[in-house]
């Protein structure tokens, strides 16, 4: 079986932030929605300081909360480990966003022409694209994927609908690795499957101490960190991602 | 006004003007939230306070789920009132038995009307949550048990219970006969139609008992299973909801029945026994409630750290104190009031009332507490601290949903009596 997974090492991430653009052109997410997020961390006083980031996708996680609360079925798991949403499904309620430990799932909660990087209010530009939409709108993302036939990508980001990191689903099935580990430049992310020995993630794990994030809550992630410590009650956030549209 | 109408008991089918202007000013309040959803709807949840959890520092679920909570609440008292007169043969509160169901009948209908405007995609949710409906889900329990079993339930009783009213008031011309002949459908009043009644609603009140405390314990577990929010994930979650839920029904329950009493000049019948009765359950609700406050208290300070120690600090100490203590105190000064006058046997109606009024406040900041808190200050990765305040479409929209739960219910008293006609009135057994 194919257990999608990532493990992502600590020790060679520069906080660059460019897993999270790459995201961004990827999957054309909206306004102040961060599908992966990079926490820039640091810890104790001088002269002990010690500065880290942490990248932080969605867990994907084998006992996800967000699947287990889901109402309808929109948020489920997929063969391959792959812990989706279904955009055409999902009513809207939020209840996998408050489920989820980990704070992942973004809700829409304008309209796509008014949430996303680009001013609508240009008249000049707004003729100029004419009816194509957004200039970088991702085709693939509309369509359907997995055996399951399901809108799992991410979509048209459609009002009053939950979305969150796809693993990037639509390049998974053109045999692409995520955009995040495809565009990181110190090779942080590794994407691959866990089920198999022989692939990378697989011998990173089996070389090097690894944790995942809040282990106790019993969600099983499939995203694993090594080279470094989970943070702690002493961590704080630098130059921290609070965005509200 | 026809002659015949005034023979009608409690006011109905008499439209005062009093009636008229606070149809008036509901009428206008719906207005008013109509037209803060139809915004909400057009331009999306942007018109509302919440905002995403982690990195957009906000609260997904708001005020919206504090009246879910509290609506479904409401509902406590016409089942549990119903089935103390059928099992304990509580027979001297028989009179607001009728507005009791009256009552979990419409709050239960608001509490569906909020879940609708709560979520993203109303009329998709209309369809899939019955064509895709996962009963692994909290929520599941919510639609089933809750709104669908129990409103189901508490109209099979409002309805039994009103026949044979109905049946006595077909017998009079007027506008409602034809409405009274059909809700009596058939109904004599015979001996053996009697015990045929009598024993249905005694077995259907054995068979609700346990789905009242199911279903607002389901409720519980909406919030109490998430072991990813603290404050949240809790074994107690369920059995309080159940605790505050009859607190808040029972003080609701005191104010309307003191203001039907005052309106219709019922205080005959609405007599000081009825609400010294109400009072002392109320007391017995409020004390399992602080009970459970003072072991959730202490369990949350005592030893706790991390996150968990964040959301009770904030509920504490820091920015809900206002509202904790607030809750506190208006849970404290009806206890020390009920007290008082059960143990001197000094009752006093108005503070029997104000008890009731003071207990509602509590139960909404409280739910407050419950839904918020752990979204702003609880996630377990260091996000930060968030923020929700409620915008005035979200004020708007749950006050027009109050104002039409009170239109319904002002409606229904001008066309049945919202309480029982007594045994020797003219043209009954």
């Amino acid at each position: 079986m194919t257990r999608y997974g990532m493990v992502i090492d600590l020790n060679r991430c520069t906080g660059c932030r460019a897993c999270m653009t790459a995201c961004k052109v990827e999957n054309n997410t909206p306004q102040a929605n961060f599908w992966m997020n990079v926490f820039r961390f640091e810890e104790n006083e001088y002269p002990n300081t010690r500065v880290w980031f942490m990248p932080r996708p969605c867990m994907h996680c084998n006992n996800a909360a967000c699947v287990k609360v889901c109402p309808t079925g929109a948020r489920f798991k997929r063969e391959d480990g792959l812990t989706l949403t279904d955009w055409e499904r999902c009513i809207g309620c939020r209840y996998c966003e408050v489920a989820c430990p980990y704070g992942v799932n973004y809700f829409n909660w304008k309209a796509p022409e008014e949430n996303q990087y680009l001013d609508w209010d240009d008249a000049e530009l707004v003729t100029e694209l004419g009816n194509d939409g957004l200039p970088y709108a991702n085709p693939d993302l509309e369509l359907s994927y997995g055996p399951e036939d399901r809108f799992t990508a991410g979509g048209g980001h459609y009002k009053g609908v939950v979305e969150k990191c796809t693993f990037c689903v639509h390049r998974l099935e053109n045999d692409l690795i995520p955009a995040c580990a495809d565009n990181c430049p110190t090779d942080v992310i590794n994407f691959g499957d866990l089920d198999d020995p022989s692939s990378k993630v697989s011998m990173l794990l089996g070389e090097k101490p690894s944790y995942r994030l809040l282990e106790d809550v019993g969600t099983d992630p499939n995203v694993y960190y090594i080279g470094g410590t989970p943070p702690n009650s002493e961590t704080r956030q630098i130059e921290e991602i609070k965005v509200r549209v | 006004m026809t002659t015949q109408n005034e023979t009608l008991p409690y006011e109905v089918g008499r439209l005062t003007r009093g009636w008229i202007a606070m149809v008036a000013v509901l009428l206008i309040l719906m207005g008013v939230g109509g037209y803060a959803y139809y915004l909400q709807f057009t331009q999306g949840e942007i018109v509302t306070g919440l905002r995403n959890l982690g990195t957009m520092g906000g609260a997904t679920w708001g005020l919206y789920i504090v009246f879910l909570v509290y609506f479904i609440g409401l509902s406590f008292t016409g089942i549990s009132i119903a089935a103390m007169i059928r099992l304990l043969g509580l027979e001297k509160i028989k009179p607001i038995a009728r507005m009791a169901e009256t009552m979990t009948v419409i709050a239960l209908i608001l509490g569906a009307m909020t879940i609708m405007v709560d979520v993203g995609q109303p009329l998709r949710a209309m369809v899939n949550l019955f064509r895709y409906a996962r009963p692994g889900s909290p929520f599941f329990g919510t639609f089933t048990l809750v709104i669908a079993g129990y409103l189901f339930a508490s109209q099979i009783y409002l309805y039994l219970d009103g026949r044979r009213d109905a049946a006595i008031l077909a017998k009079k011309p007027g506008r409602f006969q034809r409405f009274f002949r059909l809700w009596a459908a058939g109904y004599k009043g015979t001996p053996a139609e009697k015990k045929r009644h009598n024993q249905a609603s005694f077995w259907m009140a054995i068979a609700i008992v346990p789905l009242l405390i199911t279903a607002h314990s389901t409720l519980g577990f909406v919030f109490g299973l998430q072991a990813g929010r603290p404050g949240w994930f809790s074994a107690l979650q369920a059995p309080e909801f159940v605790a505050l839920a009859g607190v808040s029904g029972f003080g609701l329950l005191i104010c309307i029945a003191a203001i039907i009493r005052k309106v219709l000049n019922a205080e005959e019948k609405l007599n000081q026994d009825v609400f010294e009765w109400l009072g002392n359950f109320l007391m017995f609700l409020i004390v399992a409630y602080l009970y459970f406050m003072v072991v959730e208290w202490l369990t949350a300070t005592y030893s706790s750290g991390g996150a968990e120690a964040s959301v009770s600090n904030a509920l504490f100490t820091g920015e809900y104190a206002w509202m904790y203590w607030l809750t506190v105190a208006t849970l404290l000064i009806p206890f020390g009031l009920l007290v008082y006058q059960f143990i001197f046997k000094r009752y006093r109606l108005a503070w029997i009332v104000a008890s009731g009024f003071m207990v509602n406040i509590a139960a909404v900041v409280k739910r407050y507490l419950i839904v918020v808190p752990s979204q702003t200050h609880g996630t377990l990765l260091p996000y930060g601290i968030g923020s929700y305040s409620p915008t005035w479409v979200e004020y708007a929209v749950v006050l027009g949903i109050f104002a039409f739960g009170t239109l319904m219910f002002v409606l229904f008293i001008k066309i049945f009596p919202i309480m029982n006609i007594p045994e020797n009135s003219e043209g009954g057994e």
